[in-house]
């Protein structure tokens, strides 16, 4: 059976992030971390989690701060980290992948006040 | 337990603010995550996390939580190898993120830091200072210096070059787990002889206190030489540590090896040559530039005992920091190639050699896994015994995940037991009191027990790990 571009996507979004090791080592780097006086939800590496845990359904679109996704600037300092010192993942694309993945499924009708 | 969250939001917020209180889900998940290679699960979710900005703010949270009882688990930056950074059961989260707060007294040889700051802050800071920070934990730059101190881990330090955390820590404030602010130790450069309460907070994994306020002696920076050897056979590295020992000599600042599989894959991931087998690489510290030179000169000399291919001082700093981000970054780069399993053994000196053919031995005849391979490197100066199951796959269930881990850490709790070491980096009580209990009496663990009866009766803080809770 063919699998919808979502459905490639979630899949590919599972198997990447099913590669973070949770060190943390990105968390530092994050402008929106910082801004958020040192919110792990708020740094790349919450966003993974958030994206990863998501997708495998413990939790829903509905929880709110879902939305720390959209505090990602796409700035790129956390891939230069991951790359140098944990595991060469492409961070912030995974957040944007992760993004519109929980935008579309906002357009198509789930509620999130916060966002 | 039954928590209504709304009113525990609400009066969580009313200590510490309410921006400072975080009830939702995805804050709570990414908090109760860890490295431990299993998922999350519903047990290890905590109802909030809260992030205090000073000693009187976490005085209430504990004595909210002891009136509520409800568990307060303590969160640095979550890089515990061995759980300790995993709520074990349904509360609180108290991260201490915020306690950031860094004083330096040169004039009174010492600095305060707050429990949250990352240690590489800490180095920044201190270098100002000419003055080194003695941690040394491979995840500096986000490791935290409470939670350095609250494990006292050596870490890349070899405990006889220099010592251990605790060594340099002139005091303490702590809130205790019923809320009472209290302070130990000095503020003299002179550490308190005698019963100080301060050496109960080291090294006491959050069980006992919450550590507000971290005083420690100012260190001189001192002069470092660098050295690398290139090996046949990791033997002739276990020999070498072996005789450094034997022969009273004064052990490197860092004694880091990578046996000849991690040698393969930490020198590529850094783009170096592949070398033959074995790399042992050592920084020396002195506090004379020559006398630093003159050590490295000296041990030089002395690896000639292990036969090394090539052995020399690596002057060029860069080279020296490509050499060693492959040691350093080690266990990241072999996780980018599938799972490791990891273990920590610190066997008496003299049976080394004996401890590490039965790890990989033991490694090898896995009965949870089938087909994994034998990796190690780390501080085996120290001496310390890293063996890892490698694994060249990601596709493991997390109860695989699970049984490997703890096949793993019973299997090698016994190598510990017969060769004399109890670990000295990851911490001894969260999931590894089954070893407390067979390597010591039985009282050892309980005066453990009532001594965490006594400052925590109703077991608020880090729920669990003492109980050995998965």
């Amino acid at each position: 059976m063919d699998l919808t571009d979502d459905e490639m996507t979630k899949n590919t979004l599972l198997k990447e992030i099913g590669k973070c090791r949770a060190c943390r080592f990105c968390v530092d780097v994050c402008p929106a971390y910082q801004a958020t006086e040192w919110v792990e939800s708020m740094a790349p590496y919450g966003r993974l989690q958030i994206i990863k845990y998501l997708l495998n359904g413990t939790l829903d679109e509905d929880d709110p701060l879902v939305y720390s996704l959209y505090t990602c600037l796409q700035c790129g300092r956390c891939d230069l980290l991951c790359k140098a010192k944990g595991q060469d993942l492409e961070v912030s694309n995974l957040i944007r992948m992760g993004k519109c993945l929980l935008s579309q499924g906002l357009v198509k009708g789930k509620k999130n006040e916060k966002v | 337990m039954d928590v209504n969250i709304p009113k525990l939001a609400k009066d969580l917020a009313k200590i510490v603010g309410k921006d400072h209180v975080f009830t939702d889900k995805p804050t709570s998940v990414v908090y109760a995550k860890d490295t431990m290679p299993w998922d999350v699960e519903e047990k290890n979710i905590p109802y909030a996390v809260v992030r205090p900005s000073n000693s009187q703010e976490v005085s209430k949270l504990l004595k909210y939580a002891n009136e509520k009882l409800i568990p307060v688990h303590i969160h640095g930056s979550g890089t515990s190898l061995v759980g300790l950074a995993r709520p074990k059961t349904k509360g609180i989260v108290l991260d201490t993120a915020r306690m950031k707060e860094i004083k330096v007294y040169p004039e009174r040889g010492y600095f305060e830091a707050g429990p949250g700051l990352h240690l590489v802050q800490v180095k920044k800071e201190l270098a100002k200072y000419n003055a080194m920070l003695p941690l040394f934990p491979g995840s500096e730059l986000v490791a935290t210096v409470g939670g350095t101190v609250a494990v006292n881990t050596s870490a890349h330090g070899v405990d006889a070059a220099l010592g251990k955390p605790g060594d340099f820590v002139l005091g303490f404030e702590v809130v205790l787990p019923t809320g009472e602010i209290i302070h130990t130790g000095t503020e003299s450069t002179r550490r308190a002889a005698g019963i100080d309460p301060t050496k109960f907070f080291i090294g006491s994994e959050g069980l006992l206190g919450v550590l507000t306020l971290i005083r420690m002696r100012l260190l001189p920076m001192p002069y470092f030489e660098h050295l690398v050897a290139y090996y046949k056979r990791t033997e002739d590295i276990l020999d070498t540590v072996m005789e450094m020992y034997r022969q009273g000599i004064h052990p490197p600042l860092f004694y880091e090896f990578l046996d000849e599989r991690a040698a393969k894959i930490g020198f590529e991931a850094v783009g170096l040559k592949e070398p033959v087998g074995a790399v042992s690489m050592m920084r020396i510290h002195s506090w004379s530039k020559v006398g630093s030179e003159e050590r490295a000169q000296n041990f030089l000399k002395f690896l000639e005992v292990g036969n090394p291919i090539e052995a020399r001082i690596v002057k060029d700093i860069d080279e020296w920091n490509q050499i060693w981000s492959s040691r350093a970054e080690a266990g990241n780069y072999m996780y980018r190639l599938g799972m490791t399993f990891g273990s920590e053994i610190s066997p008496r000196v003299d049976k080394l050699k004996d401890a590490f053919r039965e790890a990989q031995s033991l490694i090898l005849n896995l009965d949870s896994y089938k087909g994994n391979e034998f990796i190690s490197f780390g501080h085996i100066g120290a001496p310390t015994i890293h063996a890892y199951a490698f694994i060249r796959t990601k596709d493991i269930s997390n109860e695989v995940k699970k049984a490997i881990t703890l096949e793993m850490r019973e299997k090698t709790e016994e190598l510990n037991i017969k060769y004399g070491g109890c670990g000295g980096e990851w911490g001894l009580t969260a999931q590894r009191v089954s070893f407390l209990k067979k390597k010591y009496e039985k009282e050892v663990y309980e005066v453990l027990v009532k001594l965490k009866k006594t400052l925590d009766p109703n077991d608020i803080l880090n729920r669990g790990n003492l109980q050995g809770w998965i």
